[in-house]
């Protein structure tokens, strides 16, 4: 069995120097194939990663009148602690607001001195709820309509961050089904060119074929030099997809952290989920060219 | 050895190239099968290897009826028949020695037996000292006898020769009928398909001819007679 699958294996390799033009080219089609999947994969996790960053600086301020004391903000602390949607409360006093609003505007003499002809403090305390995940929001909001409370609340502030998310989401996506679809044709594309490869090498070896045939080779030891071609078609074109990919996100990435103020870790994910993005895209890969050798002998290879 | 009971053979839509063929070779018997071209000589030598099947009939080779082999069984039987053509169907680019072994390395024999076979049946055929020479830098008479070592590979019980000699002179022709005679008398069943007359009469075997895919005459000690 070993020295079967050993001679399958040099006849493959043998195939494949034998036509070496058009192997590379079929390489090439597979390798374009597996970047644009990448690509697409890079877009996920920096569209995740994009919004994890978003959200986790998503918060809904509650801002309070003037007029509401102390004890009543506790109030409102409390039992915005019992939600267990609920990860985080910051209280900002009236004070602490004022002092910030001065300190946001210490060039601008205009609005200090409007601030001063006010004549106190204008700012009411704020709170500054995190939840735990963004979703949640709406729950929080609809906590704080609370007959108890309501009257207390001059304004809650979240919008914005939702709509920031959902430009996110809705620009990746659109980049996203690109990918798709692009991903889609080049399988497609990498299928037919399988099956094109396989149909050139069955022409071309048909006298060895023939030979085979006669001498009492088995079907299975005529085919598998074919299925093996195209596994190693598939092994070079992920080893080389791999190997472009690194320096590339080497160069994308100090470009994309800094296009969203943090980081985004897209080099240490690759490296740390190789095995599983590289061995499946090979697996798939290998598994549709193996596909498409099989029509292919099907339709050319006569045992 | 060989049974060939009532054997059709019918091309689409409606070329007849065997018609009722019935014969029986004995194990160790020489047998010619001569005819014209295009009376079904070829047709019944590659019903033998299960290279085509008959429409109708039975065809048992050591009681193994082949006649509907599955082919999953066809390299089983292509390992017991030693097939030689008259296009030499050679690897040009391997050498002699090379091209003897493939038979047995695509046969999954393993690499000491090989280095042990090829030499032995190089000797048969009176190629020994040509092993490591290219198809081209042989004669055609040297070329048909590699053919003839890579079907002995196998040892096989039966050997079918179809036209092994129409690309020869005769001394070649000679050559190679003196190499069936003696791949014949180690015991193995030789089946020669030709239409070439000097060899039949030379032979004084057994004689089958064909005509218009019909067996016309079966003489034990036979000449050529078309």
């Amino acid at each position: 069995m070993f020295i079967a699958f050993y001679r399958a294996s040099k006849f493959a390799v043998q195939n494949f120097w034998r036509n070496v033009w058009l192997s590379l080219m079929t390489v090439s089609i597979l390798l374009l194939t597996l970047l644009s999947i990448n690509v697409l994969l890079v877009l996920n996790v920096v569209t995740d990663r994009a919004i994890t960053y978003v959200e986790q600086r998503v918060d809904v301020s509650v801002y309070f009148y003037e007029t509401v004391t102390e004890d009543q903000l506790t109030s409102v602390v409390s039992y915005l602690r019992t939600l267990t949607q609920v990860k985080d409360v910051q209280v900002v006093t009236a004070q602490e607001a004022l002092a910030r609003f001065q300190t946001q505007h210490e060039g601008d003499e205009e609005i200090l001195q409007s601030l001063n002809e006010y004549g106190g403090n204008p700012f009411g305390s704020t709170l500054v709820v995190q939840a735990y995940h963004v979703d949640d929001f709406d729950f929080i909001i609809s906590a704080l309509d609370h007959p108890d409370y309501e009257e207390w609340i001059r304004e809650k502030d979240f919008s914005n961050y939702q709509d920031i998310i959902n430009s996110i989401e809705a620009s990746t996506d659109r980049v996203r089904w690109f990918g798709y679809g692009l991903s889609g044709l080049f399988l497609l594309i990498t299928a037919l060119i399988v099956f094109n490869t396989v149909r050139m090498g069955i022409f071309i070896h048909r006298e060895e074929i023939g030979i085979m045939r006669l001498v009492g080779a088995s079907s299975w030891f005529i085919r598998s030099p074919f299925l093996l071609e195209a596994i190693l078609y598939s092994f070079l074109a992920t080893v080389l997809a791999g190997a472009l990919l690194y320096p590339i996100l080497l160069q994308v990435e100090p470009k994309v952290d800094a296009y969203f103020g943090s980081v985004t870790g897209l080099t240490v994910y690759f490296i740390q989920n190789g095995l599983w993005i590289f061995g499946g895209q090979f697996l798939l890969l290998a598994l549709l060219n193996m596909i498409a050798t099989t029509f292919a002998m099907r339709r050319y290879l006569k045992i | 050895m060989i049974r060939c009971k009532n054997i059709s053979k019918i091309y689409h839509p409606d070329i007849v190239a065997l018609k009722n063929v019935s014969l029986h070779i004995q194990p160790g018997e020489f047998v010619s099968i001569v005819g014209q071209s295009g009376t079904g000589k070829t047709t019944l030598a590659k019903l033998l290897f299960a290279e085509e099947r008959p429409t109708k009939g039975v065809i048992e080779i050591g009681g193994w009826d082949i006649s509907k082999i599955p082919n999953r069984d066809i390299p089983v039987l292509r390992r017991q028949i030693g097939v030689v053509f008259q296009d030499f169907k050679l690897l040009p680019k391997k050498t002699v020695g090379e091209n003897v072994a493939f038979a047995l390395e695509v046969s999954g024999e393993r690499p000491k037996r090989i280095a042990e076979v090829v030499p032995q049946v190089l000797r048969i055929v009176g190629l020994g000292d040509r092993a490591h020479r290219y198809p081209h830098q042989l004669s055609g008479g040297e070329q048909q006898r590699v053919v003839i070592a890579r079907a002995l590979v196998h040892r096989p019980k039966i050997f079918v020769a179809d036209e092994p000699t129409g690309n020869l002179d005769t001394l070649n022709t000679r050559e190679i009928i003196d190499l069936l005679l003696r791949i014949n008398e180690f015991g193995t069943t030789v089946v020669l398909v030709t239409h070439n007359r000097e060899v039949v009469n030379a032979l004084k075997k057994r004689v089958i001819t064909i005509d218009h895919g019909e067996v016309v005459s079966d003489v034990e000690e036979g000449r050529y007679r078309i």
